[in-house]
């Protein structure tokens, strides 16, 4: 097996390369709860070999994980649905595309009512719904949620580095 | 006598021997003979899997909770199963406390019971797909990915860890002889079931490179290997023989495509 270096990076002489940013990463998996604990840590360990330090990659690793579980839960309509989870890994941030293949009236009607709740105005008893799009708010500089005539809905994310410290300690 | 429970029963379209039972109410010892008859009902129709959705119900009663293991038995010699969906948490406690979680399978929801009957009866195969860009960096996560879906799925330690050896070989090779640039995107495609995964890895080829990589393919060159130690490279692929079960390489000048299909040993 190929040796590893201390990152785990597999060491290969002269061929190694590093990476050019922006650059690509897209995943489709099927619409089952049990892929989002392994996308999410892919997602993570992606950041953390761009440069990114644990910090960003967990918080963003939150991100991945409240979005698929949406696009899960209220996008999926049969069992053979699949989410398409588009990233894009710019030097200073990330962005998060996720597609999914549409899910029934009720679904929808619920996603709608938590995009448009802003949490202080949700009462504690009905804090089910929305919580999670929310806390991608929180952790985000920016989300779009985007259903189109055919009720397929797609969720647009941007998460830029936090601060200074947060690119100097992902330089050492 | 004085029965407590209702019944609805839903079948699921595409999965033929699947059956939904929606009890509601609670499930005391008078529902013995009803739980009975409609498990009946259903093998009787030929379906050989019960997802007993139990959200509406508070109660479970041991009573009851044994017929349940007595159907399950019948359908279990069937070839199927009975699972449970939609408990509440005090149930989930009971039912644990009981140790029925040892024995029923437990749901969170109708379409995880689904999925798990699609893939343990039905030995569906499910698809993940990762397009990636030829970064040698970016390997290490993605035999992660592929190793902890193996994991999830049941595969064992030993398989796991062989499927990640022959993802990192492969998507090295691809980064190794494929064209490079942020753009020239590698296609990662992983089919699993039950008993076995395949891997394929597709990449559009560097001419330059292309020469190197068909000499490597040619068998005469896999035995060089055996015999001098010395040389240092080109490994990949023997090794990737080693591990799996099939291996194929299909290079042309538009992409090379390698193919692997491991079975499960565990």
């Amino acid at each position: 097996m190929a040796k590893t270096d201390d990152t785990g990076n597999t060491k290969r002489g002269y061929t190694s390369r590093g990476i050019t940013f922006p650059y690509s990463v897209n995943v489709s998996f099927p619409g089952h709860l049990e892929y989002i604990p392994a996308i999410r840590k892919f997602i993570a360990e992606l950041l953390q070999v761009s440069n990114f330090n644990s910090k960003f990659a967990y918080r963003s690793e939150i991100i991945v994980d409240e979005i698929c579980n949406n696009a899960v839960t209220y996008g999926c309509r049969n069992e053979n649905s699949t989410i398409e989870l588009s990233n894009t890994i710019f030097e200073d941030r990330i962005e998060f595309d996720i597609q999914d293949q549409g899910g029934t009236r009720e679904d929808l009607k619920r996603l709608k009512r938590a995009i448009n709740t802003k949490i202080e105005e949700t009462p504690e008893t009905t804090r089910q719904g929305g919580l999670g799009l929310e806390i991608v708010r929180t952790l985000s500089e920016r989300l779009d949620v985007v259903i189109d005539e055919k009720n397929l809905t797609s969720v647009h994310v941007v998460r830029k580095r936090e601060d200074e410290r947060d690119e100097s300690e992902a330089s050492t | 006598m004085g029965s407590s429970v209702n019944i609805e029963i839903r079948e699921v379209p595409r999965s033929d021997g699947v059956v939904i039972l929606h009890f509601i109410g609670d499930l005391i010892s008078d529902s013995v003979k009803q739980i009975n008859e409609c498990i009946s009902g259903v093998i009787a129709k030929s379906k050989n899997y019960a997802i007993v959705d139990l959200s509406e119900s508070n109660t479970i009663s041991s009573a009851a909770l044994g017929e349940f293991m007595g159907c399950r038995k019948r359908l279990v010699e069937k070839g199927g199963d009975l699972v449970f969906t939609g408990l509440k948490l005090e149930m989930r406690t009971k039912l644990n406390l009981m140790g029925a979680t040892k024995i029923f399978r437990i749901h969170s929801d109708i379409r995880t019971a689904i999925n798990a009957y699609k893939w343990d009866i039905e030995r569906q195969p499910e698809k993940i797909h990762v397009s990636f860009p030829p970064f040698l960096k970016v390997v290490p996560p993605l035999r992660q990915l592929v190793s902890r879906i193996a994991r999830q799925k049941g595969y064992g330690n030993r398989d796991s860890f062989r499927i990640e050896t022959i993802v990192d070989e492969i998507c090295n090779n691809a980064v190794e002889h494929g064209k490079s640039g942020p753009d020239e995107m590698i296609d990662l495609i992983v089919i699993i079931d039950p008993d076995k995964i395949e891997i394929d890895v597709r990449n559009m080829s560097d001419p330059e490179k292309i020469e190197s990589l068909t000499a490597q393919l040619l068998p005469e060159n896999s035995k060089h290997h055996k015999s001098k130690p010395d040389v240092k490279r080109g490994r990949g692929l023997t090794l990737i023989k080693m591990l799996s079960d099939e291996l194929s390489v299909e290079c042309t000048e538009q992409g090379t495509s390698v193919r692997v299909k491991k079975v499960r040993e565990e």
